[in-house]
């Protein structure tokens, strides 16, 4: 595997606040990376500074293991967490325009945007104004917009927000053809149980710093916790296991996070005591736990 | 820099601008009166002779005289006749104040008016009689119908004017005020275009995306350009259309000596166009909405205002001031202030050369300045940026 895209040590202040305070990424060619965060933890700074839109007081960013530079920034292909569009253009003329602006010759620059717009499903729709379009059509027409010209290096900011599950299945399919072309695929996103089915890697992110970096099981084996799930057969006892804390579970079903150092089969054993057991599993908590720990330390 | 992309992005200017509903309606109105005007005034009727209507009483004159003095008017006043025979004193200076009649002649002669005397067909009166009374007094004398009409030649008389106003004195005027007002319209309207091109990018942040593949100032130039081009455009199909409605209908004279002044005009509103279409997209840079726009632009009018004014001034007064001359040189109101000083001829080759360069130097300098401030404001949002944040960009200094 490649070098692909690293940032590393990214610091950045905005006056007296301060967005980054020591962001790392990496993402390898023909990857797809999840970049995850709460609201202001400074995942747009971050690709903002990657993009070369906001300069960064410290920190460097290669792409191959060369500092990033204007050549290689023309090969990336970027949706913005606002979209950005112009209201008046039409759509093939837009996806068009910004593949020639990215250095296609007019020929392909039509020839693709065509593609890309049937690939998107708005093939009937290029002679539309943008402004003419529906939220989620209008991220459809960015999507083609950032993959006009071929990039090596996709930076998709909340890509799946306001989109239908239509929209979403098309543009999971499209990222993951993406990455079997062997393009590094970075995208930021709030919907986990999407970035848990499709980032092979994911960065977390909170207060300006990365929490943690890893393959989603990684970073669900690390977890100090463990999630406990326990079938009953008949009605659930008044049972809990000691240092846990109650999860929400369906009928029938009880739930506990529970420290990861807790002996397994003693929880078994004090469960099957309490109460008629049918199923019982004990395996690391999901991405969502996963961060919920990481952001609020 | 990439002239490609500059290419690009004023051609996708020209397109978006020109598909706009405002921009086609404001043409075609445009169109449709520069053609209109001169088709209207061919198919006008003459409006008559335009001569001052003057109605005369006659109280006992006879109709020679009558004759005589609709002959001396001809030319120069509307005169009817209005017979007040056998009327008295009472009735005729009735008829004065009623404005029935404007004068009245009465026998002795006398000539009668309501109030104020009208010089010129008193003047044209006193002609006749005087005539009349050579006539007679010629006749006494024994005088042959030769000898007498000999004597009733007038005097040649001729005129000379130390400041003479002529033809090309209208012509110069024209001039001017075509040149000063379209390098006084043109520019700012299109310069505001460019201003909203500006805040559209930013506002749609569609310039987050745009700076992913272009420089900041290789977008400038190709916006400054794209809509230096719509204005051309524009211009061209209106003159155009006027100039081809002036050839069918030769409703109006236009004088030939016009076209040699078209030039300076020309490179007047192209000038005015880059420097002004710089300006006001730096100034788009610094706000992100555009209810904002207003308060950024206004700096921007003063040496507009000022170049109008003086201009308007140098067009009738003196055009060689020395503030006429310094604002000549100065970029910002060079391109109202050429064309009139160029068309009276009040300005040296020399002047116009300089004052020309430096508007080329300080378009480029702008450009420059621009595209500096343009890589930080572009992305900037929120309050606009203020001007001392502004000069510090300028310098080449960063925001906090």
């Amino acid at each position: 595997m490649t070098d692909g895209l690293r940032a590393t040590g990214l610091h950045k202040s905005f006056g007296d606040v301060a967005a980054l305070r020591g962001i790392d990424l990496e993402v390898p060619r023909g990857q797809l990376s999840g970049f995850l965060g709460p609201n202001g933890a400074g995942k747009t700074t971050t690709m903002r500074g990657i993009l070369g839109l906001v300069a960064m007081d410290a920190g460097k960013v290669t792409w191959e293991g060369h500092p990033i530079g204007e050549d290689d920034r023309r090969h990336i292909g970027y949706m913005p967490q606002e979209r950005g569009l112009y209201p008046r253009m039409k759509v093939h003329e837009h996806i068009a325009y910004m593949g020639r602006l990215a250095g296609l010759d007019r020929t392909t620059a039509s020839r693709r945007a065509s593609e890309w717009a049937e690939r998107v499903g708005l093939s009937d729709r290029g002679d539309d104004l943008i402004q003419e379009l529906s939220t989620g059509n209008q991220q459809r027409v960015q999507l083609a917009v950032a993959l006009v010209h071929e990039p090596v290096l996709m930076i998709l900011d909340e890509p799946f927000a306001g989109l239908d599950p239509i929209a979403v299945a098309t543009l999971s399919e499209v990222m993951a053809e993406q990455v079997a072309r062997n393009v590094s695929v970075v995208f930021s996103s709030h919907q986990l149980e999407l970035v848990q089915d499709l980032a092979e890697q994911v960065t977390i992110v909170a207060a300006g710093e990365t929490q943690a970096t890893g393959t989603v099981s990684e970073l669900r084996s690390r977890s100090p916790n463990r999630l406990l799930e326990i079938q009953w057969n008949g009605t659930i006892p008044d049972w809990s296991p000691p240092d846990s804390e109650p999860r929400e579970a369906p009928a029938g079903v009880s739930r506990f996070v529970v420290p990861a150092a807790t002996d397994a089969g003693a929880l078994v054993a004090s469960a099957a005591a309490a109460g008629r057991v049918s199923a019982i599993s004990f395996e690391p908590p999901g991405l969502d736990e996963v961060f919920l720990e990481l952001v609020s330390q | 820099m990439s002239w490609r992309l500059v290419r690009e992005v004023a051609w996708r200017e020209i397109v978006t601008r020109a598909r706009t509903k405002a921009f086609r309606l404001i043409t075609g109105i445009l169109v449709v009166v520069s053609i209109a005007v001169p088709i209207i005034t061919a198919l006008l009727p003459d409006g008559g002779d335009d001569l001052r209507d003057v109605t005369i009483g006659l109280v006992d004159v006879d109709q020679a005289t009558e004759e005589q003095i609709s002959a001396f008017a001809a030319g120069s006043l509307n005169v009817t006749f209005n017979d007040l025979t056998g009327s008295t004193v009472e009735q005729v200076d009735q008829a004065l104040s009623d404005g029935e009649i404007d004068l009245a002649l009465e026998p002795g002669p006398t000539l009668v008016w309501n109030r104020a005397t009208d010089f010129e067909i008193a003047n044209i009166v006193y002609s006749v009689l005087q005539q009349q009374e050579v006539l007679v007094k010629g006749r006494a004398l024994g005088l042959d119908q030769t000898a007498i009409a000999e004597l009733l030649t007038p005097a040649v008389l001729q005129e000379r004017f130390a400041d003479e106003a002529d033809e090309s004195d209208e012509l110069v005027a024209t001039v001017a005020s075509i040149g000063l007002m379209a390098a006084f319209i043109i520019p700012q309207v299109f310069g505001q275009l460019a201003l909203l091109s500006v805040v559209e990018e930013k506002s749609t942040r569609v310039i987050e995306v745009l700076l992913n593949h272009i420089r900041p100032r290789t977008l400038l130039l190709g916006k400054v350009i794209g809509i230096g081009v719509l204005a051309v455009v524009q211009l061209v199909v209106v003159v155009g259309g006027m100039i081809a409605a002036l050839a069918l209908t030769n409703a109006i004279d236009v004088p030939a000596a016009i076209w040699r002044f078209v030039p300076i005009i020309l490179v007047s509103i192209l000038g005015g166009l880059a420097i002004y279409n710089t300006l006001f997209a730096l100034l788009g840079s610094l706000i992100s909405r555009q209810e904002d726009a207003s308060q950024v632009m206004l700096p921007i009018f003063i040496p507009i205002m000022a170049g109008l004014f003086v201009g308007q001034a140098a067009i009738i007064g003196n055009a060689e001031t020395t503030l006429m001359k310094a604002l000549t040189l100065f970029p910002l109101t060079a391109p109202m202030l050429l064309p009139v000083r160029v068309a009276r001829d009040a300005i040296a080759p020399w002047e116009v050369g300089l004052s020309l360069a430096l508007l080329v130097l300080g378009v480029w300098l702008l450009i420059r300045i621009a595209g500096r401030v343009y890589e930080f404001t572009l992305l900037h949002t929120g309050s606009p940026v203020s001007w001392s944040q502004l000069a510090r960009l300028s310098r080449g200094a960063a925001l906090d």
